[in-house]
């Protein structure tokens, strides 16, 4: 009569819970990608924005690259998910929180604004590390400023801070993670159902990790395709 | 074509240019130089408008600088402006560097654009580059494409800010052989440098700038045969060693 953990590595792939995890990744990638589609584009702006000649431009930035870095996420999502929807009156307020799957939207929207917080500010150090004068000769030959961002300076920069943008790309998955706090059926929630329907939880957290890990690897491969893509020639590899 | 009139600017506490008054006719070249700090990089930048200035007045070509109704915009195309790095854009092919601006400020269909960059960059002596990537070019390459860069807009005007400091010695002459063409084929021209072979030759004016003040100004031969002020005379000599 042993009391040796008996291993069971068929929770990862036997039905029901082989299904479980796949619906887990399949939430953590629209997660992360959607998210980071809203960091991205968000981030961007607000990081050009921080550098704006306009001072009450350049104030909401700052305001916001410091609320969102500096709450933590988890705050954020719990925030948004129970207080969000009071933020819009009593009348929206029930409407808001009747939505199927609000949780979801919530998730994606909060993991896409903090972020974006981290973005705007990789954003606005990689256009610091660009001259004075590269910003004036592009204005000098009579472009707009929009037009200088748009096809000189943020094409510059973006590419000076893939490195540090692979690493919010990866965080972006991982942090997807605590929307299970909020009831988000992703891989982490979905391997404690495992957990709890099996008591297997070694082997489904396990899964959990490998597919995480597998994740990550895809997306430093893909980000490192991108840099090579869109490396600056005849500069030096970074 | 450029009138400045008792300019002077501040950085907060700080002046930085002092009653500046200058007059550049049609088609003269004037020569800045001075020594580091002195202001001249700071000049230029109130000319075309990319920096503000607080007092007096810069008209280019009967247009107001400072004047909040002048469209800066329009008023940058027609004055080009040539950096001491280069400042091509790094992503960008040299004929796509010349190209962007007439294609986006001025709406100018793509051929058109690249049949005019491609003549520019056989004047400048460099055709077969057209498709290089900036960092795969010489300065002095960089530094023509730079120059073609600017002149694709057709300027009136073209500022050049210490263009061959960054270069090696032998890379200087070619870019100084646009210049020359450039200034004896009739351009306005403003050109911060110590290339003192340069000023000898087509220069109308040299002045000299020391801590924000012109302190001395005069056509070359007297400018560098007896300069009135001391600074001057010690700048020189150091230069011209
Ligand atoms: N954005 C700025 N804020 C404050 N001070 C500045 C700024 N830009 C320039 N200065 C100061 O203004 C002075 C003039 O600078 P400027 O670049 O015009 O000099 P310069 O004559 O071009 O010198 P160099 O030969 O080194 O290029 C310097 O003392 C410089 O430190
Ligand atoms: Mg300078």
């Amino acid at each position: 009569m042993g009391l040796a953990y008996e291993f069971d590595w068929g929770v990862l792939w036997r039905n029901p819970y082989g299904m479980y995890l796949l619906q887990g990744i399949w939430v953590t990638i629209k997660l992360g990608l959607i998210g980071w589609a809203i960091a991205l584009s968000l981030g961007v702006l607000i990081g050009t924005v921080r550098i704006s000649p306009w001072r009450w431009l350049r104030l909401i930035g700052t305001a916001y690259v410091e609320i969102f870095r500096n709450i933590p996420f988890m705050v954020q999502l719990f925030f948004w998910y129970y207080a969000g929807p009071m933020l819009f009156g009593e009348a929206l307020q029930y409407r808001i929180n009747s939505i199927i799957g609000l949780n979801y939207y919530v998730a994606i929207i909060a993991l896409g604004m903090y972020t974006a917080s981290r973005v705007a500010e990789h954003t606005r150090a990689g256009f610091s590390a660009i001259s004075r004068d590269h910003y004036y000769a592009a204005l000098s030959t009579g472009l707009t400023h929009p037009q200088m961002y748009r096809h000189v300076i943020i094409p510059y920069a973006l590419r000076i801070i893939i490195p540090p943008l692979t690493t919010e790309f990866l965080t972006i998955f991982k942090n997807s993670s605590i929307a299970m706090t909020i009831g988000v059926l992703e891989t982490t929630f979905m391997s404690y159902k495992i957990d709890s329907e099996t008591f297997h939880g070694l082997e489904s957290t396990t899964g959990a990790c490998l597919i995480y890990l597998a994740l990550g690897l895809v997306v430093v491969r893909l980000m490192g395709i991108l840099e090579s893509r869109l490396k600056i020639p005849g500069m030096i590899g970074r | 074509m450029i009138q400045i009139k008792d300019m002077s600017k501040w950085y907060g506490d700080f002046q930085v240019l002092k009653d500046i008054t200058e007059e550049i006719k049609q088609g003269q070249t004037v020569v800045v130089c001075g020594p580091s700090g002195s202001g001249k990089s700071t000049l230029l930048r109130c000319i075309n408008g990319l920096e503000p200035f607080q007092k007096g007045e810069i008209f280019v070509d009967g247009v107001s600088v400072s004047d909040p109704a002048t469209n800066l915009y329009k008023l940058r195309t027609e004055i080009g402006m040539v950096f001491q790095r280069f400042e091509l854009y790094p992503h960008m092919t040299a004929i796509q560097n010349i190209t962007l601006a007439p294609m986006k400020a001025r709406s100018k269909p793509r051929k058109e654009a690249e049949a005019k960059a491609m003549e520019l960059l056989q004047r400048v002596g460099i055709p077969d580059k057209a498709h290089e990537y900036p960092a795969n070019l010489s300065g002095g390459q960089q530094q023509r494409v730079a120059i073609a860069r600017s002149l694709v807009m057709e300027p009136k005007i073209m500022m050049f800010d210490e263009p061959t400091s960054a270069l090696d010695p032998e890379m200087i002459k070619e870019v100084l052989d646009v210049m020359i063409g450039l200034s004896k084929g009739g351009m306005t021209m403003i050109v911060v440098t110590h290339e003192m072979g340069f000023a000898r030759e087509v220069s109308d004016e040299i002045i000299f700038m020391d801590e924000g003040m012109i302190i001395e100004r005069g056509t070359d031969i007297s400018f560098f045969q007896k300069p009135k002020n001391p600074r001057t005379k010690e700048f020189l000599d150091k230069i011209l060693i």
